[in-house]
């Protein structure tokens, strides 16, 4: 690559936070003979460093009008007729993501501190591997750099599952990999199509995210594209019926793993959606958009009712996040900013809650070595702290008002009520009263009633290092959900552009044949990544 | 006076490389006679020769030599780098390996080098005798190679099954030379080509006459149905050479493989020769992708797996003409770092020659050896095709071949293929890093060679994965270069 990328990588930008992590990593191959805790203070203070970046960075580039950032582009593979481009990017969609993936490193650091036992190096090699390809997943705005970075977070998850998991840990490890890889190749194959699409029309083939935005793909080919990419996104998000190496991978990852998996991995299913899928294919979208609602609405029900079922607490909250993202699905495809102001925040919301819950789950562990309801009881009495924050993320997951789920919850429903998804926002609803119900059920079994088991007597409370994993979550629950305006803010005119497009778009009569979208009707029906003005669209419930 | 010596200097300069690694093959072979206590220097003055053959291809001039026998371009000059960086890979990952089994010899590096000699013959040779000729100078230095180990009855079992195969094929070339040349007269590569486009001969005969050919060099590359041999030999043969082996003569091969095809592609009497190395492919990548699932041996399974590896790079042919040459230079330079290095840490870490290399026996030794179990993972993730590997660059650069051809169809096969091969390199990770020790290494020799090679190959991989830029650039220039 070009001198560029080392200059890009050593200044205030976007590819410093993208890297910075990996090559954190590299000093750990020096470590071998290091003390297990030399390591992971080391890593903790990696990941705080990371943190910083990401916020500096966010705070540097903020502006009224919406937060862009974007490094300049670099040339990674050039050809005479095809370049692939390193080319990133920060908006409001992008941006609560990238805070989140941020905020979690350190806390997954913290929570591993004593559950993971072997090969420290390892762990955190691939914790801080994976934070790259995460961060760069979000920030690509080139499609096959997306795809790299999609692949990328491949690896050290299949590591993290399958090293440091529980007793099934390989079965789900492999499960998790196939599943995503029979996804992304397809995936790959639509991207390429794009770009030779593209290559056919201008003569120059390229990945670039905002030359792909303005193909515009007689509606089979977008059925079949969209279904391309569709088929990659909802495998992670993960929805019904494509779910079922969730619960695999969530009961068998170390904590760590069930955190970044449960708050970050499975938002870039639904973050795709919003940034690919729909935009490139708003006729597909339009036309499919209510067999995807139902599929999201069944995942609110049944991911419900099964979790409503489990004996295990982590399978409780693997399934509910089934029915946390089915919520977030029904959002992105009501077709409504609200609604897409709601599902956003609901994906930050899930990654805090839905994060706090498999850090407790996996503090109990960590004291117990089990996970099941039946080995628990009374706890409240004996772990009084850990009470709290039980029942306060659980709340929150819930949906109490003044706590954030509530906030993310209601805007969807609100929206896709907007949206004339009458029935699908009625079944919806009633899968918040079965969260609380399964929640619910969650505290009872491990809070209420008397201490049955002798074993569950002398439990500590939390330690300082739990407390301290905890606190920023629910300091941030509280905070979402008292000031939501706040956090709605930075992302609405980024999010009211994509849909204003998405509108212009679908209206627009399908072409014969694969052609760029400026045709006729003056106004340009293009996203673009920055310029544009954030069209009219809803106003924000104030 | 003999017209041979009236060859211009510039003739004979052009061959140097070729003459030079003979050389020192050559005198290899003198000093075990003469000076075995040199012994373990061998390899070394062996490495020594390859890096100033591979100095001596770089100053070649390209044009054509020896009245047009053999033609040299900035293309032929990138595969012979490609071939002496195998060789290269071969003679580190040896050391080690000769040394354990005590076959420390001037043979083994004088073989290895003489059959580098008949590899960048045929690379460059553009005339249907002198491709024969190169191809019996390497191939019987490779029957010797894979009887190498002499105490071991597998090495003269695999030494056997290739020979017997290897000289079956051969008379395929041999009678698809002649037939070719008794259509049209020639057996200057170029004339046969104007030739053909004037009409003259039988096409049905040409056309026989080139499937033989493309038969013989199939087998060289291990296409199904001409693959039988591989797993066998692969098993069977030291490791090492299987390191140089699995990817030299089947980078060579590959040069012949798409003169001949696009040669043919380009005549009258083409038939659907598209259809026919369609088959080849399809038939390459998933036969061999779905025994290699089967394997619990890894040579075998990498044999397998190279296979498969020779459909992926045959895609690029269904569609032939000059842009071919680009994804295969680099899918075949990603493949010599990533094949070349798995051999070359199978021939580390598996003490016992002649045994059975089980996938499992490495069990938990990831944590043992992190840097070698690390490098051996990288080759698995390249091989599997996964970014940010050069394996991904190179299948990458081959779909997008196919898709810029119209050969959707071959670039779906390939993708799922792709999928199925992710099973077993991944299983290889994971028995290395997710399971618990077996047996504790034993008898190993991990010597600064085979480290070496290990590294090289990972960090090429990691390199032409992460910054693929000057290296893109390089190919670029080469293909479109003289």
């Amino acid at each position: 690559m070009s001198p560029d990328f080392f200059d890009l990588l050593l200044g205030d930008s976007i590819t410093r936070f993208v890297f910075f992590p990996a090559i954190a990593a590299l000093p750990l191959l020096l470590m071998r003979r290091a003390s297990a805790t030399s390591v992971k203070v080391y890593t903790l203070a990696a990941t705080l460093v990371e943190l910083a970046l990401i916020v500096l960075h966010a705070a540097s580039h903020w502006s009224s009008t919406g937060m862009v950032a974007r490094d300049p582009v670099v040339k990674w593979i050039d050809l005479s007729s095809v370049a692939i481009l390193y080319e990133v990017g920060l908006d409001g969609i992008s941006l609560p993501l990238v805070l989140l993936t941020g905020l979690l490193m350190p806390i997954v650091i913290l929570a591993s501190w004593k559950g993971i036992e072997k090969s420290w190096i390892g762990y955190s090699a691939s914790m801080l591997l994976l934070a790259t390809g995460m961060l760069g997943a979000l920030v690509s705005l080139d499609l096959l750099m997306f795809y790299v970075f999609w692949e990328v977070m491949l690896i050290p998850m299949y590591l993290i599952i399958g090293i440091w998991g529980g007793e099934r840990r390989i079965y789900a490890a492999v499960k998790f990999f196939l599943f995503t890889m029979a996804g992304s190749l397809l995936m790959l194959l639509g991207i390429l199509w794009m770009a030779w699409s593209y290559g056919e029309i201008t003569g120059v083939w390229s990945f670039r995210y905002e030359d792909l935005l303005q193909l515009d793909f007689p509606l089979q080919q977008q059925l079949w594209l969209f279904a391309a990419f569709a088929l990659a996104f909802a495998i992670k998000v993960p929805m019904f019926p494509f779910h079922t190496w969730l619960p695999d991978a969530h009961v068998e990852a170390p904590t760590g793993g069930s955190v970044i998996l449960a708050g970050v991995l499975l938002k870039l299913g639904t973050y795709g959606f919003l940034r690919f899928a729909i935009p490139f294919f708003p006729q597909a979208a339009d036309r499919l958009a209510p067999w995807v609602v139902g599929l999201a609405v069944t995942g609110v029900v049944y991911g419900a009712l099964v979790a409503w079922a489990q004996l295990d607490m982590k399978k409780l909250v693997a399934y509910s996040s089934v029915a946390h993202l089915g919520f977030v699905m029904l959002g992105l495809f009501a077709w409504d900013l609200v609604a897409w102001q709601g599902a956003l925040l609901q994906m930050v919301n899930h990654g805090l809650s839905t994060g706090a819950l498999f850090l407790l789950v996996g503090m109990l562990y960590d004291r117990r070595h089990t996970k099941k309801f039946d080995e628990f009881g009374g706890l409240a009495a004996v772990m009084p702290w850990f009470a709290v924050a039980l029942v306060f993320s659980t709340l929150a997951s819930v949906g109490l008002p003044a706590l954030n789920g509530f906030v993310g919850e209601f805007m969807i429903l609100l929206g896709s009520w907007r949206g004339g998804l009458h029935w699908a926002t009625a079944i919806a609803t009633f899968g918040v009263v079965l969260a609380a119900i399964y929640l619910l059920k969650l505290l009872q079994e491990t809070l209420w009633g008397p201490v049955t088991k002798d074993e569950n007597r002398g439990l500590a409370d939390l330690s300082l290092r739990e407390a301290a994993a905890l606190l920023p979550l629910c300091i941030l629950m509280l905070w979402i959900g008292v000031a939501p305006d706040r956090f709605l803010e930075p992302s609405r005119p980024a999010l009211a552009r994509v849909l204003a497009a998405f509108e212009a778009r679908r209206d627009l009569p399908s072409s014969a044949q694969v052609e760029l979208v400026d045709r006729g009707g003056g106004g340009d029906p293009r996203v673009t990544f920055e310029a544009g003005t954030p069209a009219g669209g809803a106003e924000l419930s104030r | 006076m003999n017209p041979i010596f009236d060859l211009p200097r510039a003739d004979w300069l052009a061959l140097a490389p070729e003459i030079s690694l003979a050389i020192v093959g050559s005198i290899l072979l003198l000093l075990e006679a003469f000076a075995p206590a040199l012994r373990r220097l061998f390899n070394s003055l062996a490495l020594a020769g390859v890096v100033g053959a591979g100095y001596l291809m770089l100053r070649v001039t390209s044009g054509s030599h020896f009245h047009g026998l053999i033609e040299t371009t900035s293309i032929t000059t990138a595969f012979g780098l490609a071939i002496l960086l195998a060789t290269a890979i071969g003679l580190l990952a040896a050391q080690g390996y000769l040394e354990r089994e005590r076959l420390l010899s001037g043979e083994y590096p004088a073989l290895l080098l003489w059959c580098a000699a008949g590899l960048l013959l045929l690379v460059r040779g553009v005339e249907l005798v002198t491709i024969f000729v190169s191809l019996e100078l390497l191939s019987v230095a490779l029957y010797g190679l894979a009887a190498y180990h002499r105490r071991e009855a597998v090495s003269a079992e695999a030494a056997i099954k290739y020979f017997l195969m290897g000289a079956f094929v051969s008379s395929f070339v041999l009678y698809g030379a002649a037939l070719v040349y008794g259509e049209t007269g020639t057996t200057f590569l170029g004339l046969v080509s104007d030739r053909l486009a004037s009409g003259r001969g039988s096409a049905g005969l040409v056309l026989l006459g080139f499937l033989l050919l493309v038969c013989g060099f199939g087998f060289k590359l291990g296409l199904v149905p001409f693959h039988a041999w591989a797993p066998d030999v692969y098993q069977g043969a030291p490791s090492p050479f299987v390191a140089f082996l699995s990817v030299a003569p089947k980078t060579a091969a590959a040069v012949v493989m798409t003169r001949l095809v696009t040669l043919v592609a380009q005549s009258p009497t083409a038939g659907d020769w598209s259809g026919f190395i369609s088959i080849l492919a399809i038939s390459s990548m998933l036969i061999g992708n779905l025994c290699a699932l089967a394997q619990r041996d890894i040579k075998r399974m990498l044999a397998y797996s190279g296979i498969a590896h020779m459909g992926y790079l045959l895609i690029p042919l269904a569609s032939p003409g000059p842009a071919a040459w680009r994804p295969i230079l680099v899918y075949l330079f990603a493949y010599v770092l990533m094949n070349g290095g798995a051999f070359a840490l199978v021939s580390m870490l598996y003490a016992k020659p002649g045994e059975q290399h089980a996938i499992a026996a490495l069990s938990g030794w990831g944590n043992r050896m992190p840097l070698l179990a690390g490098c051996l993972a990288v080759c698995m993730l390249s091989l599997g095709g996964l970014p940010p590997t050069a394996g991904f660059i190179g299948k990458y650069l081959i779909f997008l071949h196919a898709i810029q051809h119209g050969d959707l169809a071959l670039a779906l096969v390939g993708i799922l293929a792709s999928l199925i091969g992710i099973v077993f390199y991944l299983r290889v990770i994971y028995i290395l890093f997710m399971r618990d020790e077996i047996a504790a290494p034993a008898g190993l020799r991990l010597d600064l060679g085979g480290r070496t090679a290990a590294l090289i190959s990972a960090a090429g991989i990691l390199a032409l994965g992460l910054f693929p830029g000057p290296f893109l650039d390089w190919v670029e220039s080469v293909v479109s270069g003289p």
